[in-house]
C-alpha cells in the first residue's frame, strides 16, 4: 500500500479531523445520471433527466466550494467520481468538476481520482482529456463477456466493446484500470465465468471487483424473480463461482485484499480502502454520503431539488448544519462509540488484512480481546475467523459467510464496554 | 315490561342458513337499528366475524315491536353460531330462551347442524318455529325442504314460515309467529332475584359485565350483587340491554335478557352458567346452569417472544369470560418456553381463540400441533390422561393406549354415499346407520333415478375423533363437490394402536413437534412432516438433519444442506449505516427464531404440523 495515503485506522476522533495529519479525507462525487436504468440496479441514478445536467454539475460545483469553504480547504487523498455513469456526462463538466475540486480542497499529490465508466461511452470521448483533468484512475462496469447476458442485464455494451474501451484507455495512457465483473447471474453457468475470468486475467488490469449479483428489492428484477419470468440466481452456485475465481486469479498474481475486491501488488483501491477502515469520508452530490468525525449523513436523494436549493442561498457556519437547515442533508445520525465500534469492526473485516490488534487499541483504548474474546473464541472455533497476535480476520471459509459473523460483531458492539475516556 | 309481553327467542341453523341476515331484517322491520347504520349481519361485530363471514359469538339484541293485536311486545332475539365447534354458545342461548326459530336453507334442505341444533333445542323442551328461508334464490325448493322437515322433525304443513331474509317477505309473518308461539317467560316476579349468567365479558372500565337473563326478580341498582357459585359480591355499576349496542338502563325486569357491569377485575369471580342475586342475605337456590364442556382437542399455546407468558396468562383469563368453553393449564417445552396448554371444542374454534389472543390482546403466538386426549393404561396398572404428546409415558411402561371416538352423521346426496363412506373407511370409521331424509312417497310422485341421486341421506359413523384432525372436513367438502355437511361429537374411547412420532432436528428432539398418530398413519404423516419442516428452516453455517421417528426408528429424514455463500457483495457509495441496519435486521430475525441446539428454527416451523394434509 502506498504509505503516503495510507488512512490510519487507529486515528483518534481528533486526528480524523480534516486539518490533522497526513492523512486527507476522501471525496466521493456523485454522477446521477445514466443512460437507461439497468433492471437490477438500486443506485440513486436516474435515466431521462440529461436536460438536469447542466445545472446540475453547477448546483455539484457550489457544494464542492461549500465544503472546501466549510471545512478550510480540507486535505484530500482520494476522489472517487461514482453513480450513475459519470462517462455519460460531457467530459467538459467532469474537468470544470475536477478543476473546482483541486481549487476548493488541498489534494495530496499523489492522491487516487477514480471516474467509474460504461465501455458504450468511450468512444465519444478523448481519454486523454480525463488525464488532462487530473483522473489518473478508471473504473470500467464491463460486468460480463457474454453477449447474452449483458443482455439480460440490460447493458448497453458488449464483450467486444468492453475490451475495446480498456484497450483505448491504456492507449489513452491509463495506468491504473479497474474492472467490474458480475457473477451468480440468472442463466450463467460456470463456464461463462471461467470464460469470462479468464479473459480479464489475460486483459491484466491492475484491480478487479467481482460482484455477486444482488436482488435489490423494488428493482425491476427483482419483481421479474418474483414473478417467475426469471430464475432465482443460484446461490450454491454463485459460491462456486466465487471460489473458481478466488483461485484463478490467485494463481495469476493477483491479491485477494478484500471480499470482493482483487488487485495487483500495491495497486488496492485507495479510496474503498477508507470505507473499509472506517475513516471519514466526504460525499457531495444527492444521495451521497459521508461520515466525518462523530456523525454520519446523508444528502437529500432527488437531484432537481438537489440542483434548486443549491441555486439558493447557503448559511454560514457550520456546513452539516447548515445543509441540514436547508434539508439538504437528511438523516444525520450521531455516531456513538458503539457505533464507531460496529462499523469498524464490519468494514474492517471485509479486508484480507483484518482488524489488526494494535489498531485496535489504539483506536478503542482498549484489547480487541477485552471488547470481542469469547465471541473471537466462539467464531475460530466455528472456522469463520482466524485470530494471532496481529489481529482477527475472516478464514478463506469466512470469506463467503461475512455476513454471519459482521452480524455477531455488531450484535456484540451494542453491548460492548468501551473504556469512559473514549 | 309485563311477563305476557315479553318474547325470549334465539334463531339457530345450520352455518351460512341466513341467521344473522334474517336478524338484520328483524331489527330494520322493528326499527332496532336504523336503515342507515345497518350493515349486513350487523350482529357479527367482531372483525373476524365480518372478515370469515360466520358468526362466532351469540349475540343478543332486544326488538321492541307493535303486534298485529296493537299490543307493544319485547322481543329478546339471541343470534348462535352455525359452526359445530360454537355449538356451547347454542345450547346456552337455548337455556336462556323460551322458544327457537330454525331456520333452513331452501336450496340446501336440512343439514347436519340442522340435526344437531334440533335436538340441542329439544332437549330444553323449547317451541321451535321452522323457517324456510332465501326463497328468494332461483334454486329455492321450499316446498321440497317443507316436506323433508316435516318428515323428519315432525311438523305440520301450517307451522312453516317462508322468508328471505334477503328481499325481507315473510318477516312479519316470523314476528307474530313469535308472538304466538314462543312462550312468555314463566319467572316471578315478586321472588328474590335470580338472573342467569348466559355469557360475559371484560372491560378494562367496567370489569367483569355479565350477560344474563333475569329469571326471577329484579336486577336494579338499590343494593349490591352476589355471584351465588362463587360467591363474590359487587355493585351493580350499570344495567342495560342490547340495542344491540349496550344502552343503559334502571332496571331489569323479570324474563328481560340484558347485562349488569359488576366492576370486578377478578375475572375468576364471574362463571358463566352462575347465578346473580341480591347482595343481602337470601334464600334463593341457585339456577341449573350448565353443563361444562369438555375440550376435544388440545395444543399448545406459546408466546413467540418466548417472554410474554404474564401477558397470555392475562389475555386466557380474560377470554375465557366471553368464551366458556375455552380451557387451559399452564405446560412448558423444551423448545417453547412457558405456555399452556389450551382445550378447544375442534380446529376453527382453537384458529379462532389464537386469532383473538392475537388481535384483542396484542400477542404473537405459536400454537403447537393438535391433539385429542387419550386414556393411557400403564403397565403397573395406574393410568393417565394425556393430551400432550410429549407427556406421553416411555413405550416400556404403556400397556395401552385408549383415544377418543366420535359419532358422526354427515348428511350428503345420495349419489355422494360412495365417495363419503370411502373417505370415512379410510379414515378408520365404521358404519352405523344410514337414513334418507325424505321419505320417497311423500310430496313427490317422480322417482326417477336423477329424485333418488338427489334424495339425501343421513349417514352415521363412529370414528376416532384425531382422524377429524387431519384434513378431514376439507376432504369431505372437495369430494362430495360441496354438498356434504357433518357434526360429531364424542361418545367413546377405545383402545387404539396409537405411536408417538417425534421430530429430531439435528439430532436434538423438538418436543413441541411430536404427535400421536396411528401407526398405519406414522410413517406418511412423518415424511410430509419432514419435507415441510426442510422448506421452512433456513440453511444454517452447517448441515442440519430433519429426521422423524417412532421411538428410536427413523421413518423420514431430510438435509437442510449448509449455508455457503451468506455476504453483501457491495460496499456502495459509503452507505454504512444502511448496511448496520441490515445486520442487525439479520440478527433480530434470528432471535425471534427458537433454538433448537445450534439450530434457528423459525416459528412457522412449529405451525408446520397444522398444515399437514392426508393421501
Ligand atoms: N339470496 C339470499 N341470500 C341469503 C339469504 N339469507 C342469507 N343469505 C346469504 O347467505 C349467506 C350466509 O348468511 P348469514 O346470515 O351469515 O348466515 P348465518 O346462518 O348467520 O351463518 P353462521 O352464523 O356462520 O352460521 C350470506 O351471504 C347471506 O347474504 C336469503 O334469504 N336470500
Ligand atoms: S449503469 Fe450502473 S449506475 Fe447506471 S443503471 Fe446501470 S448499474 Fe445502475
Ligand atoms: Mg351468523
Amino acid at each position: 500500500m502506498d504509505s503516503r495515503v495510507r488512512v490510519n485506522p487507529a486515528g483518534t476522533p481528533e486526528s480524523q479531523t480534516t486539518e490533522g495529519g497526513s492523512n486527507g479525507l476522501s471525496l466521493y462525487v456523485h454522477i446521477p445520471f445514466c443512460e437507461t436504468k439497468c433492471h437490477y440496479c438500486d443506485f440513486n441514478t436516474y435515466a431521462g433527466i440529461e436536460a438536469l445536467i447542466p445545472g446540475y454539475l453547477s448546483a455539484l460545483e457550489t457544494e464542492i466550494r461549500f465544503w472546501g469553504r466549510g471545512l478550510s480547504r480540507p486535505k484530500v487523498s482520494t476522489v472517487f467520481f461514482g453513480g450513475g455513469t459519470p462517462s455519460y456526462v460531457p467530459i467538459e463538466g467532469i474537468e470544470a468538476i475536477c478543476a473546482a475540486i483541486f481549487e476548493a480542497f488541498d489534494v495530496d499529490d499523489g492522491a487516487e481520482v477514480t471516474l467509474e465508466s460504461n465501455p458504450g461511452d468511450y468512444s465519444r470521448h478523448d481519454l486523454t482529456r480525463y488525464i488532462g483533468a487530473g483522473i489518473n484512475r478508471l473504473s470500467i462496469g464491463v460486468q460480463s463477456l457474454d453477449d447474452g447476458l449483458l443482455k439480460s442485464l440490460s447493458r448497453r455494451h458488449d464483450a467486444e466493446t468492453a475490451i475495446g474501451a480498456y484497450q483505448s484507455a491504456r492507449q489513452a495512457g491509463f495506468e491504473n484500470i479497474n474492472l467490474d465483473l458480475m457473477f451468480g447471474l440468472s442463466g450463467q453457468t460456470i463456464e461463462q465465468w471461467r470464460d469470462s475470468v479468464a479473459c480479464v486475467i489475460a486483459l491484466r488490469p491492475e484491480h478487479l471487483s467481482l460482484y455477486a449479483l444482488t436482488l435489490e428489492p423494488g428493482t425491476p428484477l427483482d419483481a421479474m424473480v418474483k414473478s417467475g419470468e426469471v430464475a432465482d440466481p443460484d446461490p450454491d452456485l454463485a459460491a462456486d463461482m466465487y471460489l473458481y475465481a478466488e483461485s484463478a486469479l490467485g494463481d495469476a498474481g493477483f491479491d485477494h485484499y478484500e471480499i470482493s475486491n482483487w488487485s495487483l501488488p500495491d495497486r488496492e483501491s485507495r479510496h474503498n480502502l477508507a470505507y473499509w477502515l472506517n475513516a471519514p469520508y466526504l460525499g457531495v452530490g444527492p444521495g451521497a454520503h459521508s461520515y466525518l468525525p462523530n456523525r454520519r449523513f446523508a444528502a437529500l436523494r432527488s437531484p432537481r431539488r438537489y440542483v434548486d436549493l443549491f441555486g439558493g442561498v447557503l448559511p454560514e457556519g457550520d456546513p452539516v448544519e447548515a445543509l441540514s437547515s436547508l434539508r439538504i442533508l437528511e438523516s444525520v445520525e450521531p455516531v456513538t462509540a458503539t457505533m464507531e465500534l460496529a462499523d469498524t469492526m464490519m468494514m474492517g473485516m471485509r479486508l484480507s488484512r483484518g482488524i489488526r490488534t494494535d489498531e485496535f487499541l489504539a483506536r478503542f483504548g482498549t484489547d480487541i480481546s477485552d471488547v470481542f474474546g469469547p465471541l473471537i473464541d466462539e467464531l475460530s472455533g466455528m472456522g469463520l475467523l482466524v485470530s494471532d497476535e496481529v489481529g482477527i480476520r475472516l478464514s478463506d471459509s469466512g470469506h463467503l459467510l461475512g455476513n454471519e459473523v459482521f452480524e455477531r460483531f455488531v450484535t456484540a458492539s451494542a453491548e460492548a464496554n468501551l473504556p469512559g475516556n473514549y | 315490561m309485563d311477563l305476557s309481553h315479553i318474547r325470549n327467542f334465539c334463531i339457530i341453523a345450520h352455518i351460512d342458513h341466513g341467521k344473522s341476515t334474517l336478524a338484520d331484517r328483524l331489527m330494520q322491520a322493528t326499527g332496532a337499528v336504523s336503515d342507515r347504520e345497518l350493515t349486513a349481519q350487523h350482529l357479527d361485530s367482531m372483525d373476524l366475524e365480518r372478515e370469515r363471514g360466520i358468526t362466532i359469538k351469540a349475540q343478543a339484541v332486544r326488538l321492541g315491536y307493535t303486534g298485529a293485536d296493537k299490543s307493544e311486545y319485547q322481543l329478546n332475539l339471541i343470534d348462535t353460531p352455525g359452526h359445530v365447534d360454537f355449538t356451547y354458545e347454542v345450547s346456552r342461548s337455548l337455556a336462556a330462551s323460551d322458544g327457537a326459530l330454525l331456520v333452513v336453507d331452501a336450496t340446501q334442505g336440512i343439514q347436519a347442524q340442522t340435526l344437531a341444533n334440533v335436538y340441542l333445542a329439544m332437549e330444553y323442551d323449547l317451541p321451535i318455529i321452522p323457517v324456510v328461508n332465501k326463497i328468494d334464490l332461483p334454486a329455492a325448493e321450499p316446498e321440497r325442504v317443507a316436506s323433508e322437515m316435516a318428515s323428519v322433525f315432525g311438523f305440520s304443513d301450517d307451522e312453516f314460515v317462508f322468508v328471505s331474509a334477503k328481499t325481507g317477505e315473510g318477516v312479519v309473518e316470523i314476528l307474530e309467529a313469535i308472538v304466538d308461539r314462543v312462550s312468555p317467560p314463566k319467572g316471578d316476579p315478586d321472588a328474590p332475584l335470580r338472573a342467569l349468567i348466559f355469557d360475559s365479558k371484560y372491560d378494562s372500565y367496567k370489569g367483569v359485565i355479565a350477560y344474563v337473563r333475569a329469571v326471577d326478580g329484579r336486577l336494579d341498582r338499590t343494593g349490591p350483587i352476589r355471584l351465588m357459585a362463587t360467591g363474590a359480591t359487587a355493585e351493580a355499576l350499570e344495567i342495560g340491554y342490547f340495542g344491540p349496542a349496550m344502552t343503559s338502563e334502571e332496571s331489569l325486569e323479570t324474563g328481560e335478557v340484558g347485562y349488569v357491569a359488576t366492576g370486578l377485575k377478578d375475572v375468576a369471580a364471574c362463571r358463566v352458567g352462575d347465578t346473580v342475586t341480591i347482595g343481602g342475605p337470601s334464600n334463593a337456590d341457585p339456577l341449573p346452569g350448565y353443563e361444562p364442556m369438555k375440550p376435544m382437542v388440545y395444543t399448545g399455546l406459546y408466546p413467540a417472544d418466548g417472554e410474554s407468558f404474564p401477558e397470555l396468562r392475562d389475555a386466557l383469563d380474560k377470554l375465557r369470560l366471553n368464551d366458556p368453553a375455552l380451557s387451559f393449564e399452564p405446560e412448558s417445552s423444551a423448545a417453547l418456553g412457558f405456555g399452556f396448554r389450551c382445550g378447544f371444542l375442534g380446529l376453527l374454534h382453537m384458529d379462532v381463540t389464537q386469532e383473538r389472543l392475537e388481535r384483542e390482546y396484542d400477542l404473537t403466538l405459536i400454537a403447537t400441533a393438535p391433539s385429542v386426549g387419550y386414556k393411557v393404561m400403564l403397565t403397573n396398572g395406574g393410568e393417565v390422561e394425556v393430551d400432550n404428546p410429549s407427556a406421553m409415558p416411555p413405550v416400556q411402561e404403556i400397556d395401552k393406549i385408549h383415544e377418543p371416538w366420535v359419532d358422526l352423521s354427515i348428511v350428503a346426496p345420495s349419489r355422494h354415499i360412495g365417495a363419503v363412506m370411502e373417505l370415512v373407511t379410510s379414515r378408520r370409521g365404521e358404519y352405523t346407520r344410514m337414513e334418507y331424509l325424505q321419505s320417497v312417497d311423500s310430496n313427490r310422485e317422480d322417482s326417477s333415478s336423477s329424485a333418488a341421486a338427489d334424495a339425501r341421506v343421513l349417514l352415521e359413523y363412529k370414528m376416532p375423533m384425531a382422524e377429524l384432525l387431519v384434513d378431514f372436513h376439507s376432504q369431505l367438502k372437495s369430494r362430495s363437490q360441496g354438498y356434504a355437511s357433518m357434526d360429531y361429537s364424542i361418545c367413546e374411547s377405545r383402545p387404539g394402536d396409537m405411536v408417538k412420532l417425534d421430530v429430531l432436528v439435528n439430532y436434538t428432539p423438538v418436543d413441541a413437534l411430536s404427535m400421536m398418530l396411528h401407526r398405519d398413519n406414522a410413517q406418511g404423516q412423518g415424511r410430509e412432516l419432514v419435507s415441510k419442516l426442510k422448506k421452512l428452516i433456513p440453511r444454517q453455517m452447517f448441515e442440519v438433519p430433519i429426521q422423524s421417528a417412532i421411538g428410536s426408528r427413523v421413518v423420514a429424514r431430510e438435509t437442510v444442506k449448509a449455508m455457503r455463500k451468506n455476504v453483501l457483495a457491495k460496499c456502495y457509495g459509503g452507505d454504512v449505516t444502511r448496511k448496520r441496519k441490515l445486520l442487525e435486521k439479520q440478527a433480530k430475525g434470528k432471535k425471534r427464531m427458537k433454538k433448537i441446539g445450534s439450530v434457528d428454527v423459525p416459528q412457522e416451523a412449529f405451525m408446520a404440523v397444522l398444515s399437514l394434509e392426508r393421501d
